[in-house]
């Protein structure tokens, strides 16, 4: 290698920084965060709290302005390909990150905690870049280090707190079982790099090393990948840790947990799937593994869900049924057309983040963490509960909620799909989907049937606590209640 | 010079006893050291593979990324096993289930 080799390969790599943007903006926040935490926060108690939110801000606010720009190809030496796609979902995960922020430094557990919080913050800015990275990744490499900065950033918030067993637990089984899928990854993606010789994976010689591979391999070395993305997206069969870990953690960290990690995970997922020509084995063998774990993922989540009373419990279950939905959307979604799969994505997230901070709110004045302890609470804690049934509403799916709007469009677009494909699989989704709508409305309405006509068989005591997470999960409830009559708002912006 | 296949067949050897020892599930530490030989088992793979790769050396690059990615992950573990600890008295995966359904 030469001189003129490596300063090419430098201007090369600096070309490409303005694309990442964002991303340099976080990683500067970073080395802050890990600044101010260990000494401006003495002085200054917010200290952090407030660069975080001014980095994640400006990432968000340059994310959304580079999506007016051209689209940057070849980034990092095509490691990165910051298309359409992946520019929507940088600026979705800095929105879910600046609401997590807030959620966080609004949760008395976490105020309350001796280590401080400070690098708990420096973790969240670590993950952003992180995710950031999976949603645009285009190369085998940059998955790997994405996914696994997202899942050691992950392990560490489910353990921050240790308050109590119950939450080193979760973070024990998370760590295990999210180590242990991606060694089987990285030994499938060791196998999908011999069998190409090329690790990026849009590239036309991947693509022809593939299909010359021998069918059993392949599908064996996607199946072993499959397992890696399966644990981040927590699909079945690969779901079992959510569970625990969801009603472990700390309820912010669920919330974050059910939200940003599956919208990057789904954009690498539909990245994936569509890199590859559309009649080649891969792309065949993929899309029956997503298939078919769609369809198990809608049912099993679901039907799970009907016998959960613990409210963290139910809502792991509840999200494990929308990442089967999610699934449909990435199979409806035909390259290029990703305003759907966006759309549920960011009303998912919205709909989400905004039940876990009632959920947070309610338990931290109540301790009722348990479907049957919200009895009579409705009338105690009315504005709490109306926005709570209202979610509850559009997690189900019905109008004039963004949910129902969300849902239609992933059933109009497989319904398209089937029409142009005539897959049969396409129609068994279709019936999974509207089935497993039906089936959710008995667990969601748990809530309303407890809170509101359920008399308490002793007064709950309620402690006052005033907290600012009331108002901006009111506010989340308000915009999923404006989309679902204006959908056009954000769908035009898509 | 060693075939390709040799590695491969060591890969797997590594693989298979890392996985046997995730699954038998005796001790927390023990899941570690499995996991620590399947993502070895992958490593030698990357860089067998690597040898046919004379332009971009991509699978040692990769190789090298998984080492430290992994001795990353390991540290996070065992704190997180040490605070579980602390709680339980144990590192017995069998013993540590209060989350169920």
């Amino acid at each position: 290698m030469t001189i003129d080799n490596i300063s090419y390969k430098l201007d090369h790599i600096l070309s490409g920084l303005p694309a990442l943007l964002p991303e340099v903006v976080l990683a500067v926040t970073f080395l802050a965060s890990i600044g101010t935490g260990l000494f401006l926060d003495r002085r200054w108690r917010q200290g952090t709290l407030s660069i975080t939110l001014g980095g994640i801000a400006l990432a968000g606010i340059f994310s959304a302005l580079q999506l007016a720009q051209p689209v940057a190809n070849d980034l990092l030496f095509g490691m990165l390909d910051a298309d359409g796609f992946g520019r929507y979902t940088r600026v979705l995960v800095a929105v879910v990150c600046l609401l997590f922020a807030l959620f966080v430094h609004a949760n008395p557990d976490f105020a309350s905690h001796r280590k401080k919080t400070a690098d708990f913050y420096s973790i969240l800015l670590a993950m952003h870049i992180g995710l950031n990275l999976m949603g645009m990744a285009t190369s085998w490499l940059m998955v790997f280090v994405s996914i696994e900065m997202v899942s050691i950033g992950s392990y560490l918030m489910v353990g921050y707190l240790a308050k109590e067993a119950r939450q080193t637990e979760a973070a024990m089984k998370y760590v295990l079982f999210g180590s242990v899928c991606s060694a089987v990854m990285l030994y499938g993606l060791s196998f999908l790099y011999g069998f190409t010789g090329d690790l990026d994976f849009t590239s036309e010689p991947h693509a022809r090393g593939l299909s010359a591979t021998a069918p059993l391999l392949l599908a064996t070395a996607l199946l072993l990948v499959f397992t890696g993305i399966g644990f981040k997206l927590s699909f079945v069969p690969f779901h079992f840790w959510t569970p625990d870990v969801y009603q472990g953690a700390p309820t912010p960290v669920t919330a974050f947990l059910s939200t940003a990690p599956k919208i990057a995970g789904v954009a690498l997922l539909a990245r994936i799937l569509y890199a590859w020509p559309v009649g080649s084995i891969a792309y065949q063998y993929l899309q029956t593994l997503i298939l078919v774990s769609a369809i198990a993922t809608m049912l099993l989540g679901n039907l799970a869900a009907l016998r959960q009373t613990d409210v963290k419990r139910m809502m792991a279950y509840s999200s494990i049924g929308h990442t089967g939905f999610l699934m449909m959307a990435v199979l409806a979604y035909s390259a290029g057309e990703y305003a759907v799969l966006l759309f549920y994505l960011s009303v998912y997230s919205l709909m989400n983040m905004g039940v876990f901070m009632f959920a947070a709110f309610i338990e931290s004045r109540t301790g009722a963490a348990d479907v049957n302890e919200y009895r009579g609470l409705g009338p105690v804690m009315p504005i709490t509960f109306v926005g709570f049934v209202l979610l509850m509403i559009s997690l189900t799916g019905i109008p004039p909620t963004s949910g129902f709007v969300a849902k239609l469009l992933v059933f109009t677009a497989v319904f398209g799909n089937w029409q142009l494909t005539g897959n049969p699989g396409m129609i068994a989704l279709l019936i999974v989907g509207a089935l497993t709508t039906v089936i959710s409305l008995f667990y969601y309405f748990k809530i309303p049937l407890n809170a509101f006509l359920r008399k308490p068989e002793e007064p709950m005591e309620t402690k006052p606590l005033r907290s600012y997470i009331v108002l901006m999960a009111t506010l989340i409830t308000l915009s999923v209640l404006l989309l679902g009559i204006f959908p056009g708002w954000l769908m035009n912006l898509l | 010079m060693i075939p390709l296949t040799h590695f491969l067949i060591v890969g797997a050897c590594l693989f298979a006893i890392g996985l046997y020892t995730v699954m038998a599930r005796r001790n927390a530490i023990l899941v570690l050291v499995g996991i620590e030989l399947m993502i070895n088992a992958a490593i030698l793979n990357l860089v067998a593979f690597s040898r046919y790769d004379k332009t971009a050396y991509g699978g040692q690059a990769f190789a090298l990324f998984a080492i430290v990615l992994a001795a990353a992950a390991v540290a996070v573990a065992l704190a997180i096993i040490l605070n579980a600890y602390k709680f339980y008295k144990s590192v017995n995966p069998e013993d540590i289930r209060n989350l169920k359904d």
